[in-house]
């Protein structure tokens, strides 16, 4: 019979070699995945992208920022833009490169990819916010153009990406990204956030954990050199001069309010209606349609009815039927007393 | 093909046979095609009963009908082929569900549309009503459940609400059959062009978009004049409905206009227009799709929400009886509160398999005695009486009719048992609340608080609880309850935990508490089994399944005297005999292909010995033995079989003189000290026992769950994931207990 211990030592070897192969993110397979992705093409592409943004944008672009973008030594970035420009997808301007037609087609085409995926994960899949923009990143190299037609007409022609950037159609028209800096935005204007850099990506997590939404609603409260000060959702704090250049808003008319409710559902008291006022931009997809289709839309006066044994979902009368709806969605949605409203529409 | 549709349609018959068949559609010959639609759980099941006469499970359950039912019958000469839409909240076509829905009315051109409505909740369902109004003008209303909308103080005008929506309302409760035969006859009236409608249509958007409707509109009724709704066209356009881009690509849409009744055979369909002109409307669609607002979508819902909502409030009078004693709203306030919620919902549910225990016994051994001591010797009496030879009675008799003999007896009586005792509670409309209980339990596994009831059926039959996913309407929440389905341990299993707790733990105690014991050791392995399932539905919803769709909703229907009669018929039916049917069909082959490891010859030996001497390395480190996975490999298609087979095995392979039938022939003891005696002449020890009882739990699930898993996800991806998971657990855990329990033994 086989020493236990030896083969208990042989077991434990097998699990620490498998983790280290498989880990996901560190082990040895995914890493190495990772770098068969990184090949010439990918770099190629992701210097592209970099030139185009870079004069959407109107920053320089030079060997310097190529490198940087990409984590390049600058010879490796040189070579790489000459390779681009010997294939006729760059040419070498005074203040640095630039695209030709053919460059801006293959350029605007990955963005498109990328966009329609991000597009895809939003409504079709359960991925975390956080982690569509890298998902992006790998597939706009692996998707063929077929497959990214047939992803289009899948998702429906969609025309604007999760982050609020608009997607390119096949023609290759690039619209320009909506909205104003929220750096450039004037105290006392209350605005509506209708894009969110997702680059780089400490700064867009930071953005999500302040609770920024697409949609999302802010008031500007002050500026100065350190950052903006806003209000949302009762809460006020800073966005430092980076955070709030991340952020792209269209400013509100004059008299619309930046916060449209002060309570969200799942503070809504047992047996107190409520209104909907709106679900949050943070819900996208199915759990939006589905939230939608239950009849949660503005207007509609819903009342908690009872919670279950262990306190949460709670029970809702909403349009007749008995819903139980989890916290995490109840708190999604913006409401406020159903009594108020009457008043004020017989005041 | 011998698809005739009679009635209308002529110049584009051929046309829409050739949709109807592309929707899956059984080409068989109808006259009039009605299609069914309806909210989940409004009784849409129960009317295509009563229309059909058919026996379809309904239950008191959003979301039941997953795979559309069709059904025939024949009214006034004519063939009636009456289709049962998935249950939907609307027709966005946002899920699978509301795809097929929406994708049958539209392209399916049924005669008519049935839309069931539940009267307790008219606002709700007229939401779904007004998308199929938006869609076709061949719509008959039929407003069900009005008894239990007077039992809760809502009257509902059924002339008022025909003249706001349009289209004829009938109003009826379709378990009792009222209002069925007025539901037909106007039907037929709408279906034979007998009487026209007039679909409520509606009304306006914010006025940016409208200007932007409008014009899409316009350009749609200047290149397809014959659409009857070119404004819903338009809708679906800017909301990029891929189908309707198609039809519109394809010219098809020209097609698709119908005008019932007017003996439109004489009367060809128009012309597709020009593709430069199909086009032009396609990138008109595009461009003004920019122009739209974000919350587009949303505005859409909401203009139908709005509209249900006035139509509902003129048609409906609600608080005509006085809040009374609401028993609904008592029933709840004890079965889900803080203190009694747990305690009456362990009490119900442990008194069902209770029942299900105590009462199985006796009909299963009655089987037992009837099937394997009775029958078994007569069939070999006969056959050796026609003079057949010995290897025919063999694999026929003591194979093939053994094995499936064996799988009848053990797995019939209590799955006749449980799962209509399952069922009342379900159409009384307490699982729901069962499920709402245990959400925040199951929520913190990343799974659906109606994983519990499914983990409940798994208690009865795995295969069967596999099926019962179908009422999570979520995906990635589905997919854990299906993967995680086998961690319960089903009644093929039980009686091996009872058997083997008996021999060798309950023998440790003391005789007087040794029942007890061995009763608790059971329980602990059922128990390991849940934890099981809580900890891969955990591991699974952050690994493998993270990135799958989610959407939760749990509606809490009210509840319902439950059905006796129909529960039992139905219960049985559905359920019993077709889990029942798929078992006998997998355990036909493994009765073969067990007789014949034992009886063909490889040098001197069998062919079970040569597998049970090269497995027996592998089954002693991990506690086990080659002859106990020698027997999980041939009896894969049924665990009722597994210990049969290990005793069979063991007295072939360890040549015991006198014990047992033959090679090949499964078999039993009367005596449980006979049976441990057996087992320790094979080798068996404590150890043995106590890994045998884990392994049970821990491995793949049997062939009928696997194929049930299958087709249910239609993944070879998945069901080999269901397959792999619980058998690489299994190993693993078997082998840490027996390498640790050695080493202290050494120790």
């Amino acid at each position: 019979m086989v020493d236990p211990a030896l083969a208990l030592l042989v077991f434990a070897g097998l699990c620490v070699a498998l983790a280290a192969l498989a880990w996901p993110g560190r082990g040895l397979v995914p890493r190495w995945l990772r770098m068969a992705q990184l090949g010439e093409r990918v770099l190629l592409e992701d210097t592209l992208k970099h030139v185009l943004t870079c004069r959407q944008t109107g920053q320089g672009c030079s060997v310097d920022s190529v490198a940087g973008r990409l984590g390049l030594s600058p010879a490796r970035a040189t070579a790489l833009l000459s390779s681009l420009a010997r294939m006729g997808l760059i040419r070498m301007e005074p203040d640095g490169p630039a695209l030709t037609r053919e460059g801006s087609r293959s350029a605007v085409s990955l963005v498109r990819t990328h966009r329609l995926w991000e597009r895809y994960l939003a409504d079709r899949t359960g991925v975390p916010a956080a982690e569509w923009h890298e998902q992006a990143e790998r597939m706009e190299h692996a998707l063929s153009p077929e497959q990214t037609d047939a992803l289009e007409v899948r998702l429906g022609h969609p025309t604007w990406d999760p982050h609020g950037d608009p997607i390119p159609d096949a023609s290759g028209e690039l619209p320009p990204s909506p909205g104003v800096s929220l750096a450039e935005v004037d105290p006392g204007r209350a605005v509506e956030i209708v894009h969110l850099e997702d680059e780089p990506r400490e700064t867009y997590d930071a953005l999500l954990a302040d609770g920024l939404v697409l949609g999302g609603r802010l008031e500007v409260l002050g500026r100065d050199a350190g950052g903006v000060r806003v209000r949302a959702g009762g809460r006020e704090w800073t966005l430092d001069l980076l955070a709030s250049r991340n952020v792209s808003v269209r400013r509100l008319a004059e008299g619309e309010r930046a916060e449209p409710a002060s309570m969200t559902l799942d503070a809504a008291r047992i047996g107190e209606p409520v209104r909907v006022v709106a679900i949050s931009r943070a819900c996208q997809g199915p759990e939006r349609r589905r939230l939608l289709d239950l009849g949660l839309v503005r207007g509609t006066e819903i009342t908690a009815r009872f919670a279950s044994a262990a306190g949460d979902p709670v029970a809702y009368t909403i349009r007749g039927a008995l819903i139980a709806l989890r916290r995490r969605q109840a708190s999604w949605i913006a409401v406020e007393p159903a009594a108020n409203v009457a008043a004020e529409v017989q005041g | 093909m011998n698809v005739a549709p009679s009635v209308a349609h002529g110049g584009c018959a051929q046309h829409r046979t050739d949709s109807l068949l592309r929707l899956g559609l059984n080409p068989d010959k109808w006259d009039i095609l009605v299609a069914l639609a309806g909210n989940p759980n409004v009784g849409k099941s129960t009317v295509f009963n009563a229309l059909t006469g058919l026996r379809q499970h309904t239950g008191n359950w959003p979301g039941k009908t997953i795979a559309r039912a069709e059904g025939a019958f024949a009214h006034e000469g004519q063939r009636v082929k009456i289709v049962d839409l998935p249950g939907t909240y609307s027709l966005q076509a946002g899920s699978t569900d509301e795809e097929v829905a929406r994708d049958f009315i539209l392209f399916g051109r049924p005669d008519v549309t049935v839309v069931v409505v539940d009267a307790t909740r008219l606002e709700r369902n007229l939401n779904l009503a007004l998308q199929v109004l938006d869609i076709t003008d061949r719509v008959v209303v039929y407003l069900n459940l009005v008894d239990e909308a007077r039992r809760h103080g809502i009257a509902v005008d059924a002339a008022r609400l025909e003249k706001e929506l349009g289209v004829p309302v009938v109003s009826g409760v379709a378990r009792t059959g009222v209002g069925i035969d007025e539901l037909l006859a106007a039907s037929f009236r709408i279906a034979t062009g007998a009487a026209r409608t007039r679909p409520y249509r509606a009304a306006q958007l914010p006025a940016g978009v409208e200007a932007t409707v409008a014009e899409l509109t316009r350009e749609i009724d200047a290149a397809f004049p014959a659409v009857p709704n070119a404004r819903w066209v338009a809708l679906r356009l800017l909301n990029a409905d891929g189908a309707v881009v198609e039809v519109v690509r394809s010219g098809e849409l020209g097609q698709l206009g119908d005008s019932p009744g007017e003996g439109s055979a004489a009367e060809p369909p128009p012309p597709p227009p020009p593709p430069a002109e199909r086009e032009r409307v396609l990138r008109t669609a595009r461009r003004l799709r920019w122009t739209l607002p974000a919350d587009f979508h949303d505005s859409l819902t909401e203009r139908i929400y709005t509209a249900a909502q006035r139509i509902a409030d003129g048609a409906q009078m609600r608080g005509l009886k006085k809040a009374g004693f609401d028993l609904d709203r008592t029933l709840d306030r004890l079965l889900t509160s803080r203190w009694l919620g747990f305690p009456c919902m362990l009490a119900i549910l442990a008194t069902v398999f209770w029942i299900t225990i105590e009462g199985a016994n006796v009909p299963s051994g009655m089987l037992a005695a009837l099937l394997i001591d009775n029958v078994h010797p007569w069939l070999k009496g006969l056959f050796d009486g026609v003079g057949s030879p010995w290897w025919l009675s063999g694999f026929l008799v003591d194979g093939i009719y053994l094995a499936t003999a064996w799988v009848v007896a053990v797995m019939l009586p209590p799955m006749a048992i449980f799962f209509p005792l399952f069922t009342l509670l379900e159409d009384f409309g307490y699982l729901p609340r069962v499920a709402f209980n245990l959400d925040a339990l199951f929520r913190s596994a990343g799974a659906h608080g109606k994983q519990a009831l499914t983990m409940c059926m798994g208690f009865g039959c795995n295969a069967a609880g596999v099926v019962s996913t179908r009422v999570i309407d979520s995906p990635r929440e589905r997919l854990i309850a299906i993967l995680t389905n086998n961690f319960s341990l089903c009644n093929g299993r039980w009686p091996t935990q009872i058997l083997i707790a008996t021999i060798f733990i309950g023998a440790l105690a003391p005789a007087h508490l040794s029942g007890l014991v061995s009763a608790a050791a059971v329980i602990a392995i059922a128990v390991l089994g849940i934890v099981a399932m809580f900890g891969a539905s955990w591991f699974l919803s952050r690994t493998m399944l993270r990135g799958e769709a989610t959407s939760f909703s749990l509606e809490l229907p009210p509840y319902r005297p439950p059905r006796v009669l129909q529960t039992l018929y139905t219960s049985v039916i559905d359920r019993t005999l077709i889990v029942l049917w798929r078992a006998v069909v997998f355990a036909v082959p493994a009765g073969a292909v067990i007789w014949l490891v034992s009886n063909i010859h490889l040098g001197g030996a069998s062919l079970a010995e040569h597998a049970v001497t090269s497995l027996d390395p592998i089954g002693l480190l991990i506690g086990l033995n080659g002859v106990i996975l020698l027997a999980y490999v041939v009896a894969i298609p049924a665990n009722e079989i597994v210990v049969p087979t290990v005793l069979m095995l063991t007295v072939l392979t360890v040549d015991l003189a006198g014990a047992g039938s033959g090679a090949g022939v499964m078999f039993e003891l009367e005596s449980i000290a006979a049976t441990g005696e057996l087992l320790r002449a094979g080798g068996w020890t404590l150890l043995t026992a106590v890994n045998l009882m884990l392994f049970s739990l821990l491995h793949n699930p049997c062939s009928t769950t696997l194929y049930t898993i299958y087709k249910e996800t239609r993944s070879a991806r998945w069901t080999t994931l269901a397959a792999a998971l619980p058998l690489v657990i299994g190993v693993a855990v078997c082998f840490l207990v027996t390498q640790v329990w050695r080493l202290v033994a050494t120790a």
